[in-house]
């Protein structure tokens, strides 16, 4: 009965070809704008490590200027950052700044080129799941004893060594030697949680360093610093100061580890301020991944926007599937009036109509797919690629499916009334009135 | 006419008139915000930065190794710049003015760090500044070569003089003008004098609430890399943009040149996603109208089928082609009526929850009159073509048998 | 009243040309009950339709009221239905949206009459036909031969030259179609010209004057005086 149904509704939509493309296509567009938004919004305001992202947490000591009402700083100072390494109470944790500097290849065909890295510890990497092609992380002692090892990510790799194994080979940072100790495998989460000052889309940093050697090889930090005072003259006066700079994430592995190290931030935050130091009100917070992207405001205010306009547009679609559906089932009035008289039920008619709705809401699907891959490589295009990084702006499965699904049931649901109306025709009153 | 039976007959079709009437009203509250958005960035995007963008470009110098000395680069850098045939001037500085990357900071009137703060970008540069930014000096003077202060980046940032934008000195001391010159202000504990003002000069970021508050200080920073802002002789920019950059690289291995570009792609670069916007919310507005068009024509284009026997006998009766097609755009005007009226209470309802979410500025009054006008004759264009139709079907059609 | 001198009406498609009408001349006069009759396909309709104006006919002279209408347009030749004519239509053609007040304002509507006399009409119209107090209802909540009435007052409500009834029986069963017929006759009997289409003879005896067409031509007529009260027991 099914392909009966489906082979009705194949004739049917032939035999209206113009109402019935102008619902395909009237679907095809709703469906299609609103599955590029949702895939912005998707991927942008998704969470990137699903596996672990309630395990992971970003810090907050409130160091802010007691004069002002201000936020608390995202960062911490070197200050607490370098207490907080020394104290070690978490299961994993690691600092983490961004900074550039100039690689010198060893090779004289290429030229120095300037490069964005990230001082960070050896928990880095195992806290985030961060895959690693050749070698490993450089080992925890590596931290404390100021050994200047290198990890680089494939694409450097590719560029410095043509895609080889170049664990032990060195690498020339900022002036300094480095060891190469480990080569990562693809790894660029989207939103680039683990960081998401400046720009939470930008492609990630090539070069990973011990965070410890950023102050004593004067590494220049490319992310923000913020200070409420001006910091002492002098480097030492910088490292004793106000001012934050440092990103520092914990793994802690449930609920009472959670607990434990909000009571040491605390206990810590209490010693400090016998010292003279955060003359705020006592604020220490952990939030886990999906708490910071959002506390942060990771996804722009413009997908917001777009989302809301996106679903009135989808709204607009289906208003006008349905009058249309109105139509073209209230045109079939004579031939629903013969299948009455033949023995057709209602459920056989209801049924009948359902499957027609469903099967103009596929076709919808099926172009609006091809509609929402127009609209994504067009928001590729007028992005730019030197903005962000642009490479996930595509369909991924979840969206096929979910485009599909929508496209059908959002039809069908919309068909409901018409459906309802054609069932209920009465073939003698339609008539009268012709 | 006959509004009284049209309005009494549409009331007997009300599904038809709400699937109509929604839609136009959707279509207007997302056409009338989103032209409100466009036409809210593209005001951003006209404002001027104060420089003479179209002649301006910036590279930076990147030392490394153990040979490499920075302030004798930056010295000779300048010097060769400053006199190569074609450029105007150059100067170090710390940011680029609406580039998105910069410093700013806090100022106040007394040395109290419980007074309210008033935010201002700082340009760390020197007494050239001026000149080639091509800035308008409306009172007091620029600093001199002496005023001029060289340091290393991580000792404090104490400067005693500064040349400030109208908009920051105007926010400094309100309704003194012009004559806020030589007055002092705080720069955390240091005391700072105007010692002129522009008229006009933007901060690095083009988003921020204190984008026109901004100022340029006497102070060199010593780091090892220099930023080098450029203006040329007017049609000269692309020429020397290659010529420099080819210079620069070759007359000191010691270091990299990087991040050419022209001030006109700094800003297209700053405002991509503002344009992007602008560019998305268009495409939206013309789907929307294409898709509500194609709405009309379509029911419109069925209503009249249905009716086709209710024309040809109106026509028996005696209306003209012309009173048949005003009856449908009469028809239409009324249900574009009800729709551009409840589009009007969705259109401010949306817009003030825009403003209210994002903290942007509230829509001006004739967004919503205009939107409803324009959506009307939307609909009256959509409309036309049916209904002309409807106006050409045959009298005679009344006497024919179904 | 009504001159019509070698109307002749082709109706050409690619392959054929039919002659509808074919050298027909018919005179009407004021106060005359003609029926035309024939058998479908004759040329009925087309006589109906461009009597009514709502065809043109290829060649020949057509006179309505003194006035010359064989090269009018489409505005003039839709004013002078407006005027002159009064149409019933077989299925009745009442605009199923518009209650009866407003169907029967449709052709007042279009000469672009005050409101205070058009309701003045309508009322009359409505009254006359027995259907006022049912002037809100729609017409899909009428019989037939109500619907009919209301056509009929429609008809009537502009005053028009002659009346022009297109089988305005057909679709109404025997008891019914007597009671229409009846009120024609009543029109008839106070002044207003009737020019009635019907296949049924036996309507068309009851008539005056008959029209018999056959293959576009008149190929009998018949006239004579009869009791009308007598026809309609």
């Amino acid at each position: 009965m099914f392909f009966y149904y489906l082979r009705l509704s194949a004739l049917s939509y032939r035999r209206n070809p113009i109402l019935s493309s102008l619902m395909v296509l009237a679907i095809a567009i709703g469906i299609g704008a609103y599955m590029v938004i949702f895939t912005l919004n998707y991927v942008m305001g998704g969470n990137p490590i699903p596996q672990k992202s309630a395990q992971l947490f970003h810090l907050q000591i409130d160091s802010g200027n007691p004069n002002t009402e201000s936020d608390p700083p995202q960062q911490l100072t070197y200050l607490d950052a370098t207490a907080l390494i020394e104290a070690d109470a978490a299961f994993r944790e690691t600092p983490t700044s961004k900074i550039s500097g100039i690689l010198e290849p060893e090779s004289d065909d290429v030229r120095p080129f300037s490069i964005i890295g990230r001082g960070t510890s050896a928990d880095f990497f195992p806290m985030f799941n961060v895959p690693f092609l050749y070698g490993t992380p450089w080992d925890t002692s590596a931290d404390r004893n100021l050994q200047q090892v290198a990890v680089i990510t494939k694409e450097l790799n590719e560029r410095l060594h043509g895609g080889d194994d170049s664990v032990g080979e060195t690498l020339r940072l900022h002036g300094n030697n480095f060891q190469i100790v480990g080569v990562l495998d693809d790894w660029s989460p989207v939103p680039k949680f683990y960081d998401v000052n400046n720009n939470p889309f930008d492609s990630g940093e090539e070069v990973f360093i011990p965070w410890n050697l950023i102050t004593p090889l004067e590494f220049p930090r490319s992310g923000n610093t913020n200070c409420w005072k001006a910091p002492d003259p002098g480097p030492e006066g910088f490292l004793n100061s106000e001012c934050v700079w440092v990103q520092y994430w914990v793994e802690l592995r449930d609920g009472d580890e959670e607990a434990d190290y909000l009571q040491f931030l605390n206990n810590y935050a209490a010693q400090q301020k016998e010292f003279g130091r955060l003359p705020r009100e006592m604020n220490n917070a952990l939030f886990d991944v999906e708490e910071w992207l959002l506390k942060e405001e990771v996804l722009p205010n413009e997908t917001k926007i777009l989302s809301a306009l996106a679903a009135m547009l989808l709204a607009v679609c289906l208003l006008n599937t349905i009058g249309l559906l109105l139509s073209k089932f209230l045109g079939k009035s004579a031939e629903i009036g013969v299948r009455q008289a033949l023995g057709a039920h209602k459920g056989s008619l209801f049924l009948q109509h359902v499957i027609e709705a469903g099967f103009i809401g596929l076709l919808g699907g099926i172009l609006g797919l091809a509609v929402a891959a127009a609209g994504l490589e067009g928001i590729k295009v007028i992005l730019g690629d030197d903005l962000m990084r642009t490479d996930w702006i595509q369909l991924n499965p979840p969206v096929v499916v979910i485009t599909l699904t929508l496209a059908i049931f959002a039809t069908v649901v919309a068909g409901f009334y018409p459906i309802w109306r054609a069932c209920n025709i009465n073939p003698a009153i339609h008539l009268k009135t012709q | 006419m006959e509004i009284g039976p049209i309005l009494r007959a549409l009331t007997r079709n009300k599904l038809g008139v709400v699937l109509i009437a929604l839609q136009i009203a959707f279509t207007m509250t997302v056409m009338v915000n989103a032209v409100f958005i466009i036409n809210e960035r593209s005001k951003a995007m006209a404002r001027p930065s104060g420089l003479d963008e179209p002649n301006m470009f910036y590279l930076r110098s990147t030392g490394f190794g153990d040979q490499f000395n920075s302030e004798v680069t930056e010295q000779d850098d300048l010097d060769l710049l400053r006199n190569t045939p074609g450029i105007i001037d150059a100067t170090p500085i710390n940011a680029i003015p609406v580039s998105g990357g910069g410093s700013s900071t806090a100022l106040r009137l007394e040395d109290d760090p419980t007074l309210p703060a008033i935010p201002a970008a700082v340009y760390y540069t020197d007494d050239h500044a001026l000149n080639t930014m091509d800035l308008n000096l409306i009172a007091g003077e620029n600093f001199t070569s002496n005023d001029v202060l060289y340091q290393r980046t991580s000792e404090s940032r104490n400067f005693g003089k500064a040349v400030v934008s109208q908009t920051l000195a105007e926010t400094l001391f309100p309704g003194e003008g012009l004559n806020a010159v030589g007055r002092t202000f705080y720069n955390g504990d240091n005391p700072v004098q105007i010692a002129g003002i522009i008229e006009r000069l933007q901060s690095p970021w083009p988003n921020s609430s204190f984008v026109e508050q901004a100022m340029i200080v006497p102070l060199n920073f010593i780091s090892g890399t220099s930023t080098y802002l450029i203006r040329t002789e007017p049609g000269e920019r692309d020429r020397l943009m290659v010529e420099t950059e080819e210079t620069l690289a070759s007359n000191n291995p010691n270091r990299i040149i990087r991040d050419l570009m022209s001030m006109n792609e700094t800003r297209e670069e700053s405002y991509r996603l503002d344009s992007a916007m602008a560019t998305i919310l268009s495409v939206v507005i013309v789907t929307l109208v294409f898709i509500t068009s194609m709405g009309i024509v379509g029911l419109a284009v069925f209503g009249i089928n249905r009716r086709r026997k209710q024309i040809g006998t109106r026509r028996a009766l005696g209306a003209t082609q012309g009173e048949i097609l005003r009856y449908f755009m009469l028809e239409n005007f009324f249900i574009s009526g009800v729709g551009v009226t409840l589009g009007a209470v969705f259109t401010i309802g949306f817009s003030i929850m825009l403003s209210s979410l994002f903290e942007s500025p509230t829509m001006s009054w004739y967004y919503t009159p205009l939107g409803m006008v324009i959506l009307i004759l939307i609909g009256q264009i959509a409309v036309l073509g049916p209904s002309t139709r409807a106006a050409r079907i045959q009298p005679a059609i009344a006497t024919r048998s179904i | 009243m009504l001159d019509m001198k070698n109307i002749r009406k082709v109706f050409r498609t690619d392959m054929v040309e039919t002659c509808a009408l074919d050298d027909f001349s018919l005179t009407v006069d004021q106060g005359e009950f003609v029926t035309i009759t024939g058998p479908s396909g004759c040329g009925k309709t087309t006589f109906l339709n461009i009597a009514g104006l709502l065809e043109t006919h290829t060649s020949g002279q057509y006179q309505l009221d003194g006035v010359d209408v064989t090269d009018l347009g489409d505005y003039a030749r839709a004013k002078l239905r407006n005027q002159k004519i009064g149409f019933i239509f077989q299925s009745f053609n009442l605009m199923p949206d518009l209650n009866l007040f407003d169907n029967i304002d449709v052709p007042l509507r279009y000469r672009g009459m005050k409101g205070a006399e058009r309701k003045e009409r309508i009322d009359k119209a409505l009254d006359s036909v027995g259907l006022f107090a049912r002037r809100k209802h729609v017409p899909a909540q009428l019989s037939g031969g109500q619907q009919q009435r209301v056509a009929i007052a429609r008809a009537l409500v502009g005053d028009p030259l002659f009346l022009l009834a297109d089988e305005p029986t057909g679709n109404l069963d025997s008891n019914t179609a007597q009671g229409v017929m009846a009120l024609l006759e009543e029109i008839n009997e106070a002044g207003t010209t009737i020019i009635m289409v019907t296949h049924d003879q036996s309507l068309a005896e009851q008539s005056k004057r008959n029209i018999h067409i056959l293959d576009g031509r008149i190929s009998n007529e018949s006239e004579r005086k009869i009791d009308t009260a007598a026809t309609a027991a």
